[in-house]
């Protein structure tokens, strides 16, 4: 069957031909029977028409009666599904894209208009109060806010959920009125492994599952005693204690559409899955097994609706399919456009706040080329943040210049304004000279490859031969030793060969067997992975600690000529 | 992990993202030119999207055929 509606217009059909037939039979019948009796006399004109009249309206009741006997034996709801959301409450234009999209008070109406056509749940995978400004400067605080104004009915936790720690996640957690789900998490009881939820005498059962690789995509200390268990052991566990008590079981989950697709085939008893982590634009229903599998793409750009017709205890029918939200002036929800405007203003006054005093300008102009203070300056900060021996980052990643004077945090973001976070991974002395070749290798075109570095000083003559321009590196005050192995922060978008640096990349290929040790990630070769905190945040951290700053260039690299 | 991008293997950590596998293919720069990244069954990702191991992503023009339909 195509869908709920397809059915009860059928049966609507074949009633009213009933109907239509009974009624027309009794209206013969009745028709000859008050004829006979006028004429016998029994019974006069008035009363005959009297006759007729009851008998069409009990006609009519029969047949309504009829109608609602049908309805009682099933039953439509409707599943509003959002994921990773990041914070997106403004409508943006995505990378690559011409069109604004998103923005959280056209999801709004849509949401309301929705809502008022079936009883509806709304429900999300996860990964909400972290992301862009919007969610950041207030640790995802706006997020909530907006989220209980929504009325949403229940959320997994994603794994982004975890970066601002574990304290800040409680807090969150006990602002929200809606449950917050993970029920392969154990340590956080402020998290619950599901909740039943009621629509029309209908029973929905809700179970939230994480992705098991929180504690290697977050800040080790987020997670500190903290346990996740396996999505498909767990959802075995819940999904069948919850078959028994519910008539839909559906799965939240925040752990990837192809991890989805493995708890489809793998456990029995999940009806819907209703997904996030990958950010998947499943545009219709994935039917797999006996399981469907939803997923609402990201930032708040689409809405998802699955519409299920229940009966027995069984999901008979569905219709799904997502609704790309763009902005439309006049089709606002005003609530969510309050919210979202109250944190813009206070976004701007947070950006423009006064962190600190710069004694010196902070030199962002000559990145391409040469040491600078500022370069120095945060590639010093990511040492001291990984607790690295040294730091090796692309000058291209610095924008702009800071003018000695008040450091607001919009200055730090103007410097910084990518999305990169802190990695750093074991390099050995061989691959770390290999870098640093690489990086003067396009020094006269002024490329963005050109390294500021910490821990280490490098002296490098440009008019020799590209791959042969390095003199003489020291770590620590030592000479390098090219067979030992140093720890290298960097950030995320070199350690994947960014700028064309290949070293970083055979590290993390040469990388096995990713875990958690001492509440911090160990790979073979890769040492901390701060993928929940923006580079630019740190910095600005930093700086704000600090109060009075003072950089200086001090022959980290040193140009033979 | 391993991801596989227009089927060449690359290399990233955990918790990493569509991006960064575009980044290692060198494909990332043809996101300007409206290309979209595709899962193997067809489905579109966003570029901040989760990856897996052994995950094979596309990245081809927004109306040319997906690899596998649903």
């Amino acid at each position: 069957m195509k869908g709920p509606a397809i059915k009860r217009g059928l049966f609507v059909c074949v009633a009213g031909v009933l109907n239509f037939v009974t009624e027309r039979i009794k209206e013969k019948t009745l028709h000859f029977l008050l004829k006979i009796l006028l004429k016998s006399g029994m019974i006069r004109q008035e009363e005959a028409k009297m006759k007729k009249r009851e008998a069409v309206f009990c006609s009519v009741l029969v047949f309504l009666l009829l109608t609602t006997f049908a309805w009682c034996q099933q039953a439509e709801i409707r599943i509003l599904h959002v994921n990773d959301f990041h914070g997106f409450a403004e409508p943006y234009q995505p990378f690559g894209s011409d069109e604004l999209l998103g923005g959280i008070p056209y999801l709004a109406a849509r949401v309301d208009e929705l809502r008022k056509e079936k009883p509806s749940l709304l429900l999300s995978a996860g990964d909400m109060i972290q992301g862009n400004n919007w969610a950041n400067l207030f640790q995802g605080e706006s997020v909530m806010e907006w989220m209980n104004e929504m009325r949403f009915d229940a959320m997994v936790v994603g794994n982004h959920e975890f970066d601002f720690g574990q304290e800040v996640l409680k807090k969150r957690i006990s602002e929200a009125r809606f449950p917050i789900l993970g029920a392969n998490v154990e340590g956080l009881d402020a998290l619950k492994p599901y909740v039943i939820k009621e629509l029309k005498g209908v029973k929905v059962a809700l179970i939230g599952i994480v992705t098991e690789d929180v504690p290697i995509s977050t800040l080790p200390l987020n997670v500190a005693g903290l346990r996740f268990s396996g999505p498909v052991e767990t959802a075995e566990k819940y999904a069948g204690e919850l078959r028994k008590k519910a008539d839909v079981v559906v799965v939240l989950s925040h752990i990837g559409f192809p991890a989805d697709r493995v708890l489809a085939e793998k456990v029995k008893g999940i009806d819907v899955i209703v997904g996030g982590h990958s950010h998947t634009k499943i545009t219709k229903p994935v039917s797999l097994e006996k399981t469907l599998i939803v997923q609402a793409w990201e930032h708040g750009k689409a809405l998802g609706v699955l519409d299920l017709l229940i009966k027995d205890g069984k999901v008979i029918g569905f219709e799904g399919h997502l609704e790309e939200i763009r902005p439309e002036r006049g089709k606002e929800e005003k609530a969510s456009l309050a919210i979202m405007k109250k944190y813009k203003d206070r976004v701007d006054a947070v950006l423009n706040e006064r962190i600190a005093e710069a004694e010196v300008d902070l030199d962002g102009e000559n990145v391409r080329k040469r040491e600078t203070n500022l370069g120095n300056f945060i590639a010093d900060i990511m040492r001291h943040a990984s607790g690295a021996d040294v730091t090796l980052i692309n000058g291209g990643g610095i924008r702009t210049s800071i003018k000695k004077g008040e450091v607001r945090i919009k200055d730090v973001y103007s410097v910084l304004p990518f999305d990169n976070y802190i990695v750093a991974v074991k390099l050995t002395g061989k691959q770390i000279r290999e870098a640093l070749e690489h990086g003067v290798s396009a020094v006269e075109e002024g490329e963005g490859r050109f390294p500021q570095v910490s821990g280490l000083v490098f002296k490098y003559s440009p008019s020799e031969e590209r791959g042969s321009r390095i003199k003489e590196i020291s770590v620590a005050g030592r000479p390098i030793d090219l067979s030992g192995e140093y720890t290298v922060a960097t950030n995320d978008f070199l350690a994947v060969g960014g700028d064309g640096y290949k070293a970083f990349g055979e590290a993390i290929k040469s990388s096995r067997d990713f875990s958690v040790v001492g509440g911090m990630m160990k790979g073979e070769k890769v040492v901390y992975s701060g993928s929940g905190r923006w580079l630019r945040d740190v910095v600005a951290e930093y700086i704000k600690e600090r109060k009075r700053i003072a950089p200086k260039t001090e022959g980290r690299i040193v140009e033979i000529r | 992990m391993k991801v596989y991008v227009n089927r060449k293997s690359v290399d990233v950590l955990p918790g990493m993202t569509v991006k960064h596998a575009l980044v290692s293919a060198g494909l990332f720069k043809e996101m300007e030119s409206s290309k979209k990244v595709y899962d193997e069954w067809g489905n579109e990702l966003g570029l901040d999207g989760a990856l897996s191991g052994g995950m094979k992503i596309y990245i081809k023009s927004a109306h040319s055929q997906t690899p596998h339909s649903k």
